[in-house]
């Protein structure tokens, strides 16, 4: 399997949480395929990131914000450019 | 300072209006594309085409200022020469920045320490700049120019011999954009410089813009 990389992990994560609509956090992180540092890592910048937010007060769930969901829309485009200009 | 005429201070004017348009066009084409990822490859890049923009705005300030060069003497000299050093030292700042950011574009991966670098971004283009307001020598000029042709046409060269997914036309269409904006700074500090030539030199650089907006354009889906 070859190593995914950064833009990609954030694709896979963002599917997850739109494929169960809202999801709680350890299923995530398990069908993730991540440590749970790396996940931790990765899940912060996409709540900083405005991609995902958290709802409920006691058991948080994930759900998909707007502008992840024009990610995952947005995500061959934006790895199309980064190739062709390689950046 | 040689006088312009009234009809290339226009064809000035119409070519760095041009230039400044295309490169405000890929600056906010690819506006979205940076909103979803935060990619520093695609900040570095959007800011070199911003940095062009601004350049090429001081550029066009450069020439109007050379038109009206006669007309200001009631200000006063001093502020006259404050004018016309200020203005050509930020068009080659910003010359200078918008170059260095599209070589960082492709190399940011490699270069590990991006504080550092763009802090010896910063400090370059403020050198040249300096270096080019005060000599007054074309020769001068000419030599920093190369120079910093030659290390950036050597940064292509190897980051191109080392990429696996190679886009041969990418860097042709880069090294051809470094060359000619060589060329544009040579024609503004040195005005008789290839003064046959410019027509030929705006031309090429606007066709080389417009193929770096239509890549864009066509790799983001707006046709």
């Amino acid at each position: 399997m070859t190593k995914r990389h950064k833009l990609e992990i954030i694709k896979d994560i963002l599917e997850i949480v739109q494929n169960n609509r809202k999801i709680k956090h350890t299923p995530l992180l398990r069908k993730s395929n991540l440590s749970s540092l790396r996940f931790k890592e990765y899940y912060t910048e996409l709540l900083e990131k405005d991609l995902i937010k958290e709802i409920g007060t006691n058991r948080k769930e994930t759900i998909l914000t707007n502008k992840g969901q024009r990610f995952l829309e947005k995500y061959i485009t934006i790895v199309n450019f980064i190739k062709e200009f390689e950046l | 300072m040689q006088q312009l005429s009234q009809a290339a201070l226009s064809t000035e004017l119409i070519y760095a209006f041009l230039i400044i348009i295309v490169s405000l066009m890929i600056y906010f084409a690819t506006k979205e594309l940076y909103d979803l990822t935060k990619h520093k490859g695609i900040q570095y890049f959007r800011l070199a085409f911003l940095f062009f923009a601004v350049a090429f705005f001081f550029r066009s300030f450069i020439k109007i200022f050379v038109f009206f060069l006669e007309i200001p003497k009631e200000y006063g000299l001093l502020i006259n020469q404050l004018l016309g050093t200020g203005t050509v030292f930020l068009f080659m700042y910003f010359s200078a920045l918008a170059i260095f950011y599209l070589v960082y574009s492709v190399k940011h991966k490699k270069w590990n320490n991006k504080n550092l670098t763009i802090i010896i971004f910063q400090l370059l283009a403020i050198i040249i700049g300096v270096i080019v307001i005060i000599s007054k020598n074309p020769y001068v000029i000419l030599a920093i120019n190369l120079l910093f042709l030659t290390s950036i046409l050597f940064v292509i060269f190897t980051t191109h011999s080392q990429r696996k997914n190679k886009h041969k036309s990418l860097y042709v269409i880069y090294i051809l954009l470094f060359v000619f904006w060589i060329l544009n700074i040579f024609n503004i500090l040195i005005p008789n410089f290839l003064q046959f030539y410019h027509l030929l030199i705006y031309l090429a650089s606007i066709s080389i813009f417009l193929s770096i907006l239509y890549k864009v354009l066509r790799n983001i889906g707006i046709k």
